[in-house]
């Protein structure tokens, strides 16, 4: 019975922050009704759509229990390598996408299997990729942008498919969706959450480390180069810094969603309401002419308040265990 | 009647004693330090040989100069990683503590003497809140540090306006040219002194010891009545202090405190912050440090730095060189220990 409770507390991870976006769009809503208007619907989609793709990509090295520093640098790398082929070579846009996520995933793999086959922490090998991916990115462009952005790309980026909803949503659809089943339906998912719950258990019970962390930095690496190249649809422009200020946000929207930094415990839809709330913040801000640099603050403030409940919550869950017993 | 002769142990001991020695040098030989040391030696050797300009006056005072900033940039993120734990905020407290010490000397006209401290106090306060929120919430000391340099770098932004105080008194920007000897940077030597108080801290303080003993073994330290809590703390604190004082010199190099010296957020002091002590043999996993192995390790990345500089490689690619170092150093830290336990040296 107790334990009845604390499965289904843990199944709806995402009811806290979905009740918190409702909500907070509700009280902006009424206090200024600008919020609701059909462009800044657009604008806040636009930005969630980008921001959960960052999320998912850190999402999936939360379950196995790792973390990825590097996820910018290498968002950053493919975006400037989306547009530096298609300005200096002219390749045309799809090939040059595909060059594009074909160097996330790989880079990606390459920071996992180095991780899987040293057994050196996570953090360190990805503030080495960090730096690594970061000095390419600078030495190719020399810190200068990139310009020759094609029209159907600027187009995906800013314009609407139907009414306030932004073509940007569907590769953030997509990648929700298909995070979503990975990790609930597919057999690399359940590995990587086993690892991330138990990595003695995991290999003992025969799962193979190596592949399923060189695979879960892969995804990740994917997830980093769709979300650059978002960027550089939205911004219309191969910008060096993008990726810059992905590191808080990307770990923030996660844990407002109830993920287990130690990992094997993740939501999805926690994490999407979770960029929603930190979206419909920084956009409050602005709607109120507060600081827009007091967001940094309320960044942080939100991890502090989304770690403090969910460690209460785990207190509270191996309390009842306890009784349950 | 001499009984020692008859004592079985020593009699044991004695023929083991050669071989005892040798193992000594080998472990010293295979050390950190000393590889680090010959590193160094070698990379210096042959830039100074082969490169125009590197072994000037000034150029030695700027490679000095800079690892005394360095050193003590990893001198901080050491104090912490002591324990198993890592602060992302060192760059984020740099840059406040400079901001703050901005404000006291220059909108307070504050002197100096009191400036300073307060200053340093400043940024072990800061440290003093992230490890009090580690050690209560017990969550590990990324994601509070994570959330931590956010909060202070944007409270300090908003509070400043991003506005740097560059009217300091004359004494801050001529302590930063100063060349002691017409050589050698006050800064490098603050550096060394505070290595060697933190090397006597770390063996002869009871403090000190109990930092090294919560970070190789937390339950045993604590049964053995330490409190492991105020440890904790007592490291943030230290890396706090530290991490200002780092503030502190680099605002004397640049004559003025500027919100960004530090990068977004500090992130830029991330990099020097965790490649001095990891390639100075400082155990990520804590329980070990090697302060003299901190200082070879900036003055290692340093020389490559500058080298790689007066090489005209681009200052960009040095990134990701330093990038590829920090994972040559935990490979080459990796293969040696594994090749000292296969010989049982551990």
């Amino acid at each position: 019975m107790a334990i009845g409770v604390f499965t289904r507390a843990f199944d709806n991870d995402w009811i806290g922050p979905g009740i918190v976006s409702l909500a907070a769009v509700v009280g902006i809503s009424i206090l200024q009704p600008s919020f609701l208007s059909p462009f800044n619907i657009f604008v806040l989609l636009s930005a969630i759509s980008v921001n959960v793709v960052i999320a998912l990509g850190q999402l999936v090295i939360i379950a196995i229990g790792q973390m990825n520093l590097a996820l910018g640098a290498i968002g950053g790398l493919v975006a400037i390598c989306f547009v530096g082929i298609i300005e200096l070579y002219g390749v045309p846009p799809v090939p040059a996408l595909l060059i594009g996520l074909a160097i996330g995933i790989l880079t990606g793999m390459v920071s996992g299997y180095t991780i899987a086959r040293t057994g050196i922490t996570a953090f360190i090998i990805t503030l080495a990729g960090l730096q690594i991916f970061k000095g390419i990115n600078l030495g190719i462009t020399e810190a200068q942008p990139f310009y020759a952005v094609p029209q159907s790309v600027k187009d995906f980026g800013n314009l609407s498919m139907i009414g306030p909803v932004p073509w940007l949503i569907v590769p953030m659809v997509l990648a929700s969706v298909g995070m979503w089943y990975l990790l609930n339906h597919l057999r690399i998912g359940r590995y990587i959450l086993a690892i991330g719950n138990n990595p003695h258990a995991a290999e003992l019970s025969g799962i193979n480390q190596r592949a399923t962390t060189t695979w879960a930095h892969a995804i990740s690496g994917l997830l980093a180069a769709v979300a650059g190249i978002m960027l550089v649809a939205k911004l219309q422009i191969g910008q060096p810094t993008i990726g810059d200020d992905w590191l808080i946000s990307s770990f923030a929207a996660p844990v407002i969603g109830g993920a287990v930094l130690s990992g094997g415990h993740v939501s999805v839809a926690g994490t999407f309401f979770g960029v929603v709330i930190i979206a419909i913040i920084t956009q409050a801000l602005v709607l109120f002419n507060i600081d827009p640099y007091i967001v940094q603050v309320v960044l942080g403030g939100l991890i502090l308040w989304a770690v403090g409940i969910n460690r209460w919550r785990e207190l509270r869950v191996a309390r009842l265990q306890e009784q349950g017993r | 009647m001499n009984q020692t002769v008859a004592n079985p142990s020593i009699a044991a001991d004695a023929p083991q004693s050669p071989q005892g020695r040798a193992s000594a040098l080998t472990r010293l030989l295979l050390s950190n330090e000393f590889g680090l040391a010959v590193l160094l030696l070698l990379t210096f050797l042959i830039f100074a040989n082969t490169l125009q300009g590197f072994s000037s006056t000034f150029s030695l005072f700027t490679i000095g100069r800079q690892i005394g900033i360095n050193t003590m940039i990893g001198l901080a993120m050491m104090a912490v990683i002591v324990t198993g734990g890592l602060d992302l905020s060192v760059g984020a407290i740099g840059a406040c503590t400079a901001m703050f010490f901005g404000y006291l000397a220059q909108a307070l006209g504050l002197p100096l003497v009191f400036a300073i401290p307060l200053a340093i106090v400043f940024g072990a306060g800061l440290g003093f809140i992230n490890g009090i929120t580690v050690v209560k919430s017990g969550v590990h000391s990324f994601i509070i540090t994570l959330a931590s340099m956010s909060i202070f770098f944007g409270l300090m932004i908003f509070l400043t306006k991003a506005q740097s105080f560059n009217q300091l008194p004359a004494e801050v920007p001529s302590f930063g040219k100063w060349k002691i000897g017409g050589l050698v940077s006050p800064l490098l030597v603050i550096s060394m002194l505070m290595c060697v108080v933190l090397s006597l801290f770390y063996r002869f303080t009871t403090l000190g010891r109990s930092m090294l003993a919560a970070g190789a073994n937390p339950k045993a330290a604590e049964l053995s009545g330490i409190r492991t809590g105020h440890v904790i703390t007592a490291c943030h604190v230290l890396t706090g202090g530290l991490a200002a004082l780092a503030g502190l010199m680099l605002t004397a190099r640049t004559g003025a405190a500027i919100p960004s010296m530090a990068g977004q957020l500090g992130q830029d002091w991330l990099l020097p912050a965790f490649l001095a002590p990891v390639l100075g043999g400082t155990l990520l996993a804590g329980g070990r440090v090697s302060v003299v192995g901190t200082f070879l390790g900036a003055a290692f990345v340093q020389t490559m730095t500058s080298g790689l500089l007066l090489m005209r490689i681009g200052e960009f690619w040095i990134l990701a060189c330093l990038g590829v170092m920090l994972l040559l150093a935990v490979l080459t830290d990796k293969a040696r220990q594994s090749l000292l336990r296969s010989k049982g040296m551990v």
